[in-house]
């Protein structure tokens, strides 16, 4: 492996289908994660806003599930679903973004002004149309936030996968590690950690296009205040 | 005796409305001033309303009975602790009354769904609190789109309360944060007024902004009264904030004891208690003459000709007023003063060349702005003047003093 190249480009060339193959299984594997991890943190946010007491064991629950270490949670399920199992995959990768997601979700809404709120009751808004309408959106930075960690998260932890005989980035680094051929793995990971830039990139645009209201405003017509906070 | 001097005296027309007082609401009088209102008034009605919070010994508000009337501004005043917010906030239910009965309109508000009654109130906070997300159209438009008017009937809406707060129509596209904190207030108050609902909360709206901005916003929401009669409880911590803006004046101590309600000029006069006393502060006479206008003081005719009369009347009327001066009218108008040595070669007070008054008020001046005019004129009087010069009559210290005492 010592003599061997870091990449060989001839290797790379001539793979080039497996290449757009393993792209696509790695993205299907870290989409369908971050989509169901959203709607189920979505789901468990809901009930830890309505009823607080339910906050500190979801928060509980998630944190365990976040402790364990992946290689060890994957083999725990391939005997239940079998080898190369997305569901057992993505029982794991779901599990992973959780407790991040819910964190995120309700510290955005809590970190609400709670004039805003106050507001937004005083003119009439029923509690979940307050949710949606006002909370929500503008909980989005802190929500964002959350998916782009989980969103980077689960793209390193889709690496993993390929050890339970799953495509994607993975299995590269696993057949590299089998045959001694840095190529492999160096493809494998260096893919790996472009998605993971490529999504939080865009995930950086679809906040921005998501907040208008948090682009510097300008200067007010009349009565100058500072716009301490704004401009930084 | 000397002459008129000229002095810096501006028409009160000139310096804005801040000093005014009220005018355009009816005039306090000695009759009516204190006197309990009729129950056809009413707008809101709190029926020995009690508050506890949980886990709090004493009540926030522990009996409190009041009647606001309709179409005026009613003030919530009082230290920390009195429960002024908590009352406020019981109205448009964000708070719970642990008893009593609060009706607006007639209506007990617990008969109503909660947001409901809530689209019907207009409220207005502290800082605003407007919806950072949302541009300051749809700020503005938030209870009509609750209320699912439609999008052609809420453009007019916006349009019409944007002239109407005094806000710029290019900052209907922005965002909140664009704003200065008076704009934000502004906006808030639009807002509140959107979907125009007879009632107004408005919970210390002004706190948070610059004292000179303050007294702007203060000022504007005292023209805007006047142009919609709103039945408004304003909840405030400052009492000169109160005795500037409101009708009546609810002086309230820990627990939302009622300590006083009536007009700002009859809590002046006569504070009801050691406590509405050294709430109210010092110098409680002159800032009652900020509330009571020169009409109050009933000017009187004064030394004044007509500008016929021959020049031996004019000396007649000097005599009987013991003044080395007199007023020229021309029937209804104010020509001017001449004084002895205009009289030379004269032969009526006309061609005796009246020139202008400097110490002049109006009949709607602030008692306490005729007094500054007062001492500054050499002749210990103020000429009351209405649309520019037609002459109402004169007023001195005297009558002022008089009008104090009423």
């Amino acid at each position: 492996m010592r003599d061997r190249p870091f990449l060989e480009w001839d290797w790379v060339l001539d793979h080039l289908a497996e290449i757009r193959a393993a792209t696509l299984e790695h993205l299907r594997l870290t989409v369908i994660a971050v989509v169901l991890g959203v709607v189920l943190a979505a789901a468990l946010s809901a009930v830890a806003l309505r009823w607080r007491r339910t906050l500190a064991p979801i928060a509980w629950v998630t944190g365990v599930i976040y402790t364990i270490p992946s290689l060890a949670l994957f083999t725990f399920l391939v005997p239940i679903f079998g080898l190369g199992s997305t569901v057992a995959a993505e029982i794991a990768l779901v599990g992973y973004t959780l407790l991040i997601l819910i964190r995120n979700i309700v510290a955005g809404v809590d970190g609400v002004d709670p004039a805003v709120r106050d507001a937004a009751d005083g003119m009439g808004y029923g509690r979940w149309h307050r949710l949606v309408a006002v909370e929500l959106p503008l909980a989005v930075p802190a929500i964002i936030a959350g998916i782009r960690i989980a969103a980077v998260t689960t793209v390193g932890l889709v690496t993993v996968t390929g050890l339970i005989g799953l495509g994607g980035y993975g299995s590269f680094i696993d057949a590299g590690l089998k045959r001694q051929f840095p190529t492999q793995i160096v493809l494998g990971g260096g893919l790996s950690v472009i998605m993971a830039t490529v999504i939080d990139v865009a995930l950086v645009g679809l906040e921005r296009l998501l907040t208008p209201w948090r682009r510097s405003p300008t200067q007010p017509l009349a009565e100058p205040e500072p716009l301490a906070g704004v401009l930084g | 005796m000397g002459r008129l001097r000229a002095i810096e005296t501006r028409p009160s027309g000139a310096t804005g409305g801040g000093l005014l007082g009220r005018p355009g609401l009816p005039a306090p009088t000695g009759a009516d001033r204190g006197a309990p209102i009729t129950a056809g008034d009413v707008a809101i009605r709190l029926d020995h309303v009690e508050k506890r919070f949980p886990g709090s010994g004493r009540a926030a508000v522990e009996d409190l009975s009041l009647d606001i009337p309709a179409g005026q501004l009613v003030a919530l005043v009082g230290p920390s602790g009195c429960g002024k917010t908590t009352t406020l906030r019981m109205i448009n239910r964000l708070i719970e009354p642990s008893g009593g009965r609060i009706e607006v309109d007639g209506v007990d508000v617990r008969s109503l769904a909660e947001h409901e009654l809530r689209r019907g109130i207009g409220y207005v906070i502290q800082q605003a609190g407007l919806f950072p997300h949302r541009t300051i159209a749809d700020n503005i438009a938030t209870v009509p789109k609750l209320l699912r008017w439609d999008r052609a009937r809420i453009r007019a809406r916006v349009d019409e309360l944007v002239e109407l707060v005094g806000l710029d129509e290019e900052l209907l596209g922005r965002y909140p944060a664009a704003l200065s904190g008076g704009q934000q207030q502004r906006v808030g108050v639009a807002r509140a007024l959107a979907a125009d609902p007879p009632v107004l909360l408005m919970d210390e709206p002004y706190s948070a902004v610059d004292p000179i901005v303050r007294a702007h916003l203060q000022d504007e929401l005292l023209a805007l009264q006047r142009r919609l009669h709103k039945t408004v409880v304003l909840v405030t911590h400052d009492i000169d904030e109160a005795i500037k803006l409101a009708d009546q004046v609810a002086i309230l101590d820990v627990g939302g004891v009622l300590e006083q309600y009536g007009p700002p000029a009859e809590l002046l006069r006569a504070p009801a208690s050691p406590f509405v006393e050294s709430f109210l502060g010092r110098e409680r006479a002159l800032r009652r003459m900020a509330l009571l206008t020169v009409a109050d003081a009933h000017p009187q005719r004064g030394a004044v000709v007509d500008a016929t009369a021959p020049v031996d009347e004019v000396r007649q009327v000097m005599q009987a007023h013991r003044t080395d001066w007199v007023g020229v009218l021309d029937g209804q108008r104010m020509r001017g003063w001449i004084d002895e040595a205009s009289l030379a070669g004269a032969r009526t007070a006309g061609a005796a060349g009246p020139r202008p008054f400097a110490a002049w008020v109006q009949p709607e001046t602030a008692l306490r702005e005729a007094l500054d005019t007062i001492v500054q004129s050499a002749t210990r009087v103020a000429v009351v003047l209405r649309d520019g010069d037609l002459y109402e009559g004169m007023v001195t210290i005297d009558d002022i003093a008089r009008a104090m005492e009423r």
